[in-house]
Formats: C-alpha cells, sequence, structure tokens
C-alpha cells in the first residue's frame, strides 16, 4: 500500500489492486437494501473496499448513508443484496466471534454479569476453560484500563467504562476483524477523545485489524491508516484515502485532509464526477 | 454509589419529630399501639368472646396451636399443595411461553387464552373442578394451576418480546447456539418480568388455596388452614379463627420477604430494577 499524503482518488475497482493475499476482508460492489411496506429501499448502492491485516480502516458518512448497515453485512446480521463480501477467503458470513463487533450502544454489556465475567463468558462459550477464561478476560480488562472496575456490574460504570468493557471483550476473542459501529458516538467530547487516544494505543499493542465505522471526519484522521468514504444514500464509495502519515492536528496536511473530507460530505454538494449512477431511481423517500 | 462522600458538604434538611425515627422503630410503635387498642377494646367494653378474641387469647392460642400442631399441620397441608400448585402452573406456563415464543400460532393462542382466562378470579373454577375431579386435592391443585399459568405466562413471553435486541445481537455475535442464547441471554433479559409474574401468580393462588379450603369444609385428605378456621367457626373457638388469620398475614408476609430478597439479590443488583 503506498504511503501518501495527498489523498488518493482511486478508481472504480479498488479491490482489483492489492494482491488477494494481503486482503483479509473485500467488500466487492456491495449492495444492501431492505424491504419495507412500501417497496425495496436501497441503503448502499455499490460499495468496494478492501481491508488488510493489521490496518486501521475508517468507514465515514453522513447519518442514513447506510454505513452502519455495511458494518453490520460484515458481521453478518444482514445478507447482501448483490456483491460478496469476503472475510479470510470466507463469503458465506454467519454472526461469529471472528468478526467481533463493539456497538454503539451502552447497554450491550450483559447487566447480570460483572466486567470480568462480561469479557469472560464469550471465551468459555467458545470452548475455553474456566480458570483460563478468567485469566484471559483479566488480561483484556486491564489492557482496557478497568482492573479496578474488575468486579463491577455494568450499572455501576458510566458510559465511557462500559464502551472500554465492550471492546475488552470483543479484543478477547481475538477476532480477525474488529468491528465498530460508531462505539463512541453517545460519549461526550472529552471522554470521547480519551477513549480514541485509548484505543489506538489497544489496537498498536494487539495489532488487531480494525473496521471502525463513524460520522466524525476528527475520529477518522485520529483512528485511521484509510477512510473509505460513502455518499448519501443510496451510498457508493467515493473515495478511500490514507491519512496513516498524517501529522497532529497542528499541521497543514492534517487541515488540509480535513477540509477535504468536509467536501466530500458536505450533503449539500454535488458528489464528485466519477460517481456513475448517483441517482436510483424511485426507490428513495 | 460506594464512592467516597464528596469534600462539599450538602446540607440536608433536618428531620424533626417522627420521621426522624427508623422505619422500624415507626412500624413497631405503631404495631404495638394496634394491639393495645385491640386488648383495651376487649377488656373495657366487655365483647362476647365467643365472637371477639383477645390479642392475648389469639397469641396463646397461636402458640400452642404450633407447640401441639394443630396449627402447624394445616399451615403445613396448606403450603405443599400451594407449591404444587404453582409448581405445575410454572410448568404449564414454561411450555405455552416456549411455544408462544417459537411459533406465531402459539403467540396467539396464548394472548388469547390470557385475556380470557386471566381476569377470571381464580375460585370461580371451583365448581366446575369439583365437578371434574371430585371434592378433593386434585380440584384446589387445578383452581391454584389456573391461577398461577396467566400471569406468569404472560409476564415471561412480554420480557422475551421485550428483551434488548442490542444483546440479543451480541449473543449472536458471540456465537451462542439457538438454545444458549434463550438460556442464557432472553432468560436472565426476562427475569425481572418472571420475578414480577411469579409475585402476582403467588397472590393470586394464595388467595385462590384460602377461599377453596373455606368452601371444601372438612372434606379432603387432611385440611389446610382455610379448614382449621371454618372448622374453629363452627364450634365457636373464637381465638383460633383468629390464629388462624394471624398464620395467614405471618406467612403472607414472609413470602413477601422472600420476594424482596431474591430481587435484591438478582435485578435490583444489577441494576435491571430500581430498589
Amino acid at each position: 500500500m503506498p504511503l501518501t499524503r495527498t489523498p488518493t482518488k482511486t478508481t472504480s475497482r479498488p479491490a482489483a489492486h492489492a494482491p488477494a493475499g494481503d486482503t483479509l476482508l473485500r467488500a466487492d460492489h456491495v449492495q444492501l437494501g431492505y424491504w419495507t411496506p412500501r417497496g425495496f429501499n436501497l441503503a448502499v448502492g455499490d460499495a468496494s473496499f478492501e481491508v488488510a491485516p493489521r490496518e486501521k480502516v475508517i468507514v465515514i458518512g453522513p447519518s442514513g448513508c447506510g454505513k452502519s448497515t455495511l458494518l453490520k453485512a460484515i458481521a453478518g446480521f444482514i445478507t447482501p443484496t448483490g456483491g460478496t463480501i469476503s472475510v479470510s477467503g470466507r463469503t458465506s458470513l454467519e454472526p461469529g466471534p471472528d468478526r467481533a463487533v463493539v456497538f454503539q450502544e451502552f447497554d450491550q454489556l450483559f447487566p447480570w454479569r460483572t466486567v470480568l465475567d462480561n469479557v469472560a463468558y464469550p471465551l468459555r462459550v467458545n470452548g475455553r476453560s474456566r480458570r483460563d477464561a478468567l485469566a484471559r478476560a483479566q488480561e483484556y480488562v486491564e489492557l482496557a484500563g478497568l482492573a479496578h472496575a474488575a468486579d463491577r456490574y455494568p450499572h455501576q460504570l458510566s458510559g465511557g467504562m462500559k464502551q472500554r468493557v465492550a471492546i475488552a471483550r470483543a479484543l478477547a476473542l481475538e477476532p480477525a476483524i474488529l468491528l465498530m459501529d460508531e462505539p463512541f458516538g453517545s460519549l461526550d467530547a472529552i471522554t470521547r477523545q480519551r477513549l480514541q487516544a485509548e484505543l489506538n494505543r489497544i489496537v498498536d499493542q494487539t495489532h488487531v485489524t480494525l473496521l471502525f465505522v463513524t460520522h466524525s471526519i476528527e475520529e477518522a484522521l485520529v483512528l485511521g491508516d484509510r477512510v473509505v468514504v460513502l455518499g448519501n444514500s443510496p451510498s457508493n464509495v467515493i473515495e478511500i484515502v490514507d491519512v496513516r502519515d498524517l501529522g497532529g492536528p497542528e499541521t497543514v496536511e492534517y487541515g488540509q485532509m480535513r477540509g477535504h473530507l468536509r467536501d466530500l460530505l458536505a450533503v449539500d454538494k454535488p458528489i464528485a464526477d466519477d460517481e456513475e449512477e448517483e441517482v436510483l431511481d424511485g426507490d428513495g423517500s | 454509589m460506594a464512592t467516597a462522600a464528596s469534600s462539599i458538604p450538602v446540607a440536608r434538611p433536618r428531620a424533626v419529630g417522627w420521621k426522624r425515627l427508623p422505619v422500624w422503630v415507626r412500624r413497631a410503635i405503631i404495631f404495638a399501639a394496634l394491639i393495645a387498642i385491640w386488648q383495651a377494646y376487649v377488656s373495657f367494653r366487655d365483647v362476647n368472646p365467643l365472637l371477639f378474641a383477645s390479642p392475648w387469647d389469639t397469641a396463646t392460642t397461636f402458640w400452642d396451636g404450633l407447640r401441639d400442631g394443630t396449627l402447624t399441620k394445616p399451615t403445613k397441608t396448606t403450603l405443599l399443595l400451594l407449591m404444587e400448585g404453582i409448581g405445575i402452573g410454572i410448568l404449564v406456563a414454561a411450555v405455552l411461553t416456549a411455544f408462544a415464543t417459537l411459533t406465531d400460532v402459539g403467540e396467539d393462542l396464548l394472548t388469547l387464552l390470557t385475556s380470557i382466562l386471566n381476569p377470571l378470579p381464580g375460585v370461580a373454577v371451583l365448581p366446575l373442578a369439583m365437578l371434574w375431579f371430585g371434592i378433593n386435592d386434585k380440584a384446589i391443585l387445578f383452581v391454584i394451576a389456573n391461577a398461577t399459568i396467566w400471569p406468569i405466562a404472560i409476564n415471561i413471553s412480554t420480557g422475551f418480546k421485550t428483551a434488548n435486541p442490542t444483546l440479543v445481537s451480541v449473543g449472536r455475535n458471540i456465537g451462542l447456539s439457538r438454545v444458549r442464547q434463550i438460556t442464557d441471554v432472553l432468560a436472565p433479559a426476562a427475569l425481572p418480568y418472571a420475578i414480577s409474574g411469579l409475585k402476582t401468580a403467588w397472590a393470586f393462588a394464595w388467595r385462590t388455596i384460602i377461599a377453596a379450603e373455606l368452601v371444601f369444609g372438612v372434606a379432603g385428605s387432611e385440611g389446610g388452614l382455610g379448614n382449621y378456621i371454618n372448622n374453629a367457626r363452627l364450634y365457636f373457638l373464637t381465638p383460633q379463627v383468629f390464629a388462624g388469620l394471624v398464620a395467614i398475614a405471618i406467612l403472607g408476609v414472609v413470602f413477601e420477604t422472600v420476594f424482596g430478597v431474591l430481587e435484591r439479590r438478582t435485578i435490583v443488583r444489577w441494576g435491571m430494577k430500581t430498589s
């Protein structure tokens, strides 16, 4: 993957670029829609991108563009209406711990289990012995900076702590790819920044591959190696940009990139001209 | 919760007088006062002892009943019958709920049956039960089971339906089988509803069994508490009538306490219900 500072505009088939061995996740012309009482509604028109092992890829787009739907499809909760998603070479995807998900909702922890038990339980489910699971859970609870709260129940935790537990729980499963669906979306700005830094540290320590959905440009720039930009629904991939070598928020490059992403995401702006089929007849509201 | 007190002193309005006493002391005082009034009424108003027993007579009769078994035996009979009836009720409710959770027909069936049978007072089916089973324990069991099935079934079913969808998604994501999804996610998630259903069922069953025993009179294998009271009335053993009522009230309090402890150890502790 070339490390460029300037935005790299990808052609219509980014999947063709990298050799197959270098790809952990490949979305190939994925189309996603759902049935409403009034007919078929297309959420994602055509999305192609790929994620290499150990890469941190951010999917960003305006609200309602179908980015969460895309993540749910990768997690196996819904089946694409067109195209293919392959993870580690497999294309028929049922939900499974190899694609552990961290959700946006704070209530994703089991209220009847302690912090430690919330992390250990999925390990038990996946065949580890009790002792093994607890030891491992302890390790990941510590990694998430929650050793002092291991015996607490979720309702005794703040929102930020709950999300850390959810991250620890997902990572303890050692997923092939960690899927995160706006996990910091409901947090206040300060907690959000702190958790972004924490996540960066944890991801660097565990070398996990990350696919992270957000609508925040800053979050994308802080966390990502590459950013997949989706347009308005029914969305296509407008552009895939490399952001791994940007400096901090004070640098010129960062500012330029932020401006560029803002332009791309501006709702009232016409979509980039290499987009074909930007209007799909009749199925919008 | 258990965090250290904040450094800023919070001025709390000082309770004065009655409110300053702990709850249990306040209750104990009121309780003692009521007993005193009761005793005074019997002592100074020259009431007919065949119609009204003093607290002292009630207490001694109660105590004697515990010692010679005249009160403990019917209590045991009633409780055993109650447990058996509730047990049957829970089993049937579980089957119905499972059916309702797994199939659409089952769901409609449960909704329909519940809306018809739940409002029916438990004892109302007693004449029918007597026709079907005769005057025996089976009839009472039938009545209790009927009184418990519906509140339990409708509550658990609601608990399953309102289970947090995010948790269900998490369950699928970590690879839970369908069975474990029910036992490990849906069941605990529905626990607040299950407990509340059980509480209602117990209250229904308790009222129903006492009423049924009162109607049955002496018949049946061994008389229960309702029977004990009815017998005492027949022979004008008024202190025994009172002692029977006291036993029923005490058991009611005991069961409420048990449910309270159960809730505090589970759903209150887990923040699924505020105490």
